[in-house]
């Protein structure tokens, strides 16, 4: 039986001078710069303190001592967000690096499913290192006298399916941003591999939360914590359906879990999750050719309802980052390691499927069929399963972010402070046509330089708008505008993946209105009263 | 015209480790795949197959190993082989460079003893011997050209661009002859679906030493003139000085006047 109510447990203090604290903001400016970025370049970074603790004690004690000295406090780990997240603007900074480890394996008997335990730091590729080599030793097993770790040796391979194409992300980044990425089409968010969590909050107490416990009740959650009861009342926004990771989770009867997962962190430091795991299957990469979007947007529409194929993921390059690619091509062809691409080629999209020489024959068949309809075809396709063709294939997906950010560090030597501009927005199943039509259509009118790849199989692509000079970037800035506007129009979001942070508070606005962010802003009001942690992430304190 | 490609199935090297305490390799985990010079050896053919129609070339895979290795001739027919030929027995296990030449040897020449030219990887990315070819070549009698990168065929004689340490040479030689292929600035090719699919139905045969009526006395490990004793990793280096990090401040002051006092400061 789930219920709504959910206590805080003591963590032990600890003298506060035995933990090793860094003070001062020259010397952490000096000394410390990479604990003032991140991934999303944002600069202005600046910390007061920063500390690497080591256990939930040292988080617990670390975060009392603060609130004492009124400082704020901002979590970091791997820093590889692009929305600016983990940039500290003051305050302390919580660097969890040395909380890093994989702590056990363990099966859910009930579902008969494996999880691993990890500490919040560990990356994803540590994760899927460790699993597929079976590293665990026998004290490991969780609970001990279980023998997991011999059972889960015997068993096949396995891996951690969520892949936000940077693997260095630590797994606790990846819980507060709700990570996602190309396979997020047939195995789902971070959000769906989430068993259990274990949150430091504002008061220094743990919540432990197992997935299925506390779900709300009335619309509402009790944690008590700090001596206080701290009501939650869920947000009555409606989220869309298609892919998600802007704002609070929020649905009538939700599980505690899911509010803390995409939160950016600002609820508490995560300490601890157990994260599913599952069978490793081996899969093709393919690529396949078109002389026209139209044909690329039918034979997506058509593979992804394939009960036969189930594809992994499902992307899509346009002409313009072809034409990249061409080029790049011609002029360093081992940098994009792949045959030339034909000049009358307008559209790509790369899908991975099961492998299996059983079913090989008859998948083709079905794929040929699909391709043939969407005026294409199997000869038009490159095809590989062996892996280390399959990492060829992946590093071809990512070079055209590559190049572009290539180009733009080229252009910053004019104009330092031009910058690309990504989009992130999803749309509903019936709406992609539209929505890619509106992209091309909007940004051909207005003479920006662009290129277009990315998600397609969730309606979830990347515009990056390459502006020239400064009013390319000014112009580039409307545009978003206006696509965040066309995206929730379609019933999807505003940030699909990378998250809201500190640069897509507006978006947010678009999305959920002024009422909907204030009601995110309770429930932060609620369990966190003096905006301790993760000021300026999804939204600014300030009511508006 | 009939083109021999050598191919042999190889674990993808980077990814294997030396155990210290057996000296064995550890391959658990680590996926084979076709030897990369291998497939520049046949890519090298199906640009033939391109460039001379009117050769009407034939291309035959051949390898040597166990019945896994069909994968690699598998990628062969994908990548444009006409057949594939596997030499797979127990009998030929324990292999040195010389018996494992002498069954290819016999291999091809039961095979396919009509041949007009063998194209075979310059070595393998796993014993990095590059003696197999050198040595079917002598066995088969052909003259044989090393470390090409790009191969042209004039009227019954085989031209070779091939890498020497200073640039490239042109060397010639009439046909039969086997010619083994470096890497070159050959970006490597990618089957179409179609080419995986129609891989599937091309002739892929495997053929036990009896089969080719191999001697038992001239293959495996007793007519295998060198065994490998040991296999290692080579010792990680020693010496060196270690600066403790635990406090960055002396560390940084510690790099700094080593850097100083050797001479790498500019101050």
């Amino acid at each position: 039986m789930s219920e709504n109510i959910i206590k805080a447990l003591e963590l032990e203090e600890i003298p506060f001078e035995e933990i090793r604290s860094i003070q001062g903001e020259i010397i952490i400016t000096d000394s410390y710069p990479s604990y003032l970025v991140d991934e999303s370049k944002i600069s202005g970074g600046k910390a007061e303190w920063l500390f690497f603790p080591n256990t939930e004690q040292e988080i617990s004690t670390i975060i009392k001592k603060m609130r004492e000295e009124k400082q704020k406090i901002t979590i970091s780990a791997a820093r590889t967000g692009i929305v600016g997240s983990a940039v500290p603007f003051g305050g302390a900074v919580i660097a969890l690096e040395k909380m890093d480890k994989i702590i056990g394996i363990g099966l859910d008997e009930d579902e008969k499913r494996w999880f691993v335990r990890v500490q919040p730091a560990i990356s994803l590729n540590e994760i899927n290192d460790f699993v597929k080599t079976k590293k665990f030793i026998v004290s490991q097993s969780i609970p001990k006298e279980e023998n997991y770790v011999q059972q889960f040796c015997e068993d096949c391979a396995y891996h951690y399916p969520v892949d936000p194409t940077e693997m260095t992300a630590s797994i606790g980044g990846t819980i507060g941003a709700n990570a996602s990425g190309a396979r997020t089409f047939k195995y789902g968010a971070t959000r769906d591999w989430i068993k259990r969590l274990r949150v430091i909050l504002a008061t220094g107490e743990v919540l432990e939360i197992p997935r299925g416990k506390y779900k709300a009740k009335d619309g509402r959650f009790i944690i008590q914590s700090g001596g206080k009861d701290h009501i939650i009342e869920i947000p009555n926004y409606e989220m869309p359906i298609a892919k998600n990771a802007a704002g609070l989770f929020a649905e009538p009867d939700m599980d505690l879990i899911d509010l803390f997962i995409g939160s950016e962190g600002i609820f508490g430091v995560i300490t601890e999750a157990d994260i599913w795991i599952k069978e490793y299957n081996p899969h093709m990469s393919n690529v396949a050719f078109f002389v026209n979007e139209k044909d690329a947007i039918n034979f997506v529409k058509k593979i992804r309802s394939s009960e036969k194929l189930k594809p992994d993921f499902i992307e899509y390059f346009d002409n313009n980052a072809l034409t990249l690619l061409r080029n790049k091509q011609k002029e360093d062809p081992k940098f994009v390691n792949m045959p030339p691409i034909r000049e009358d080629i307008k559209t790509a999209i790369s899908f991975d499927v099961f492998y299996s020489e059983e079913y090989l024959v008859d998948y083709f068949t079905e794929i040929e069929q699909i391709l043939k309809e969407s005026n294409s075809s199997l000869e038009d396709t490159w095809s590989a399963y062996e892996e280390r063709e399959i990492d060829r294939f992946k590093h071809f997906r990512h070079a055209v972010p590559e190049i572009v950010n290539n180009i733009i560090a080229d252009r910053k030597k004019q104009y330092p402070s031009i910058h690309k501009l990504g989009t992130d927005m999803s749309v509903e199943d019936q709406h992609l046509a539209d929505m890619m039509e509106f992209y091309h259509a909007t940004l051909t009118e207005a003479g920006l330089e662009y290129v277009v790849w990315g998600h397609i199989g969730d309606n979830h692509v990347h515009v990056n708008i390459l502006p020239r000079d400064m009013n390319d970037l000014e112009l580039g800035k409307q545009l978003y505008k206006k696509f965040a506007k066309k995206a929730v129009e379609f019933g999807g979001s505003v940030s699909a993946e990378h998250g809201i942070g500190k640069i897509k508070h507006e978006y947010l606005e678009i999305m959920y209105g002024v009422e909907g962010v204030n009601q995110m802003r309770a429930v932060k009001n609620s369990l966190d009263p003096d905006n301790v942690f993760n000021a300026g992430n999804i939204f600014v304190e300030e009511k508006s | 015209m009939k083109i021999v490609v050598l191919a042999k199935q190889v674990p993808e090297a980077d990814k294997v480790a030396v155990d210290p305490e057996t000296g064995t390799l550890i391959r658990e985990g680590v996926t084979s795949i076709l030897n990369p010079y291998c497939e520049y050896a046949l890519d090298q053919a199906a640009k033939l197959k391109v460039d001379y129609p009117e050769l009407e070339i034939e291309v035959i895979a051949i390898s040597m190993g166990p019945p896994q290795a069909k994968m690699a001739l598998l990628r062969c027919l994908e990548l444009g082989a006409d057949k594939g030929y596997l030499l797979s027995d127990r009998k030929f296990a324990g292999s040195d460079v010389w018996a494992t030449s002498t069954a290819i040897k016999e291999g091809v020449a039961n095979l396919v003893p009509e041949f007009d030219l063998i194209l075979a990887g310059k070595q393998a990315i796993d014993g990095d011997t590059a003696q197999v070819p050198a040595e079917i070549a002598e066995q088969l009698g052909v003259p044989q050209i090393t470390y090409g990168v790009d191969v042209k065929i004039n009227n019954k004689r085989v031209e070779v661009k091939r890498e020497v340490e200073t640039g490239y040479q042109i060397l010639s030689a009439r046909m039969p002859a086997l010619v083994t292929m470096s890497k070159g600035n050959n970006i490597r090719r990618i089957p179409s679906m179609r080419a995986v699919l129609d891989a599937r139905k091309k002739p892929l045969e495997v053929f036990s030493a009896d089969d080719l009526n191999i001697d038992e006395e001239k293959i495996g490990l007793s007519a295998s003139p060198t065994q490998v004793d040991k296999i290692f990793a080579p010792p990680s280096k020693t010496g060196g000085e270690i600066v403790d990090g635990s406090d960055p401040k002396v560390a940084a002051r510690k790099l700094f006047e080593y850097l100083k006092v050797n001479g790498f400061l500019r101050m």
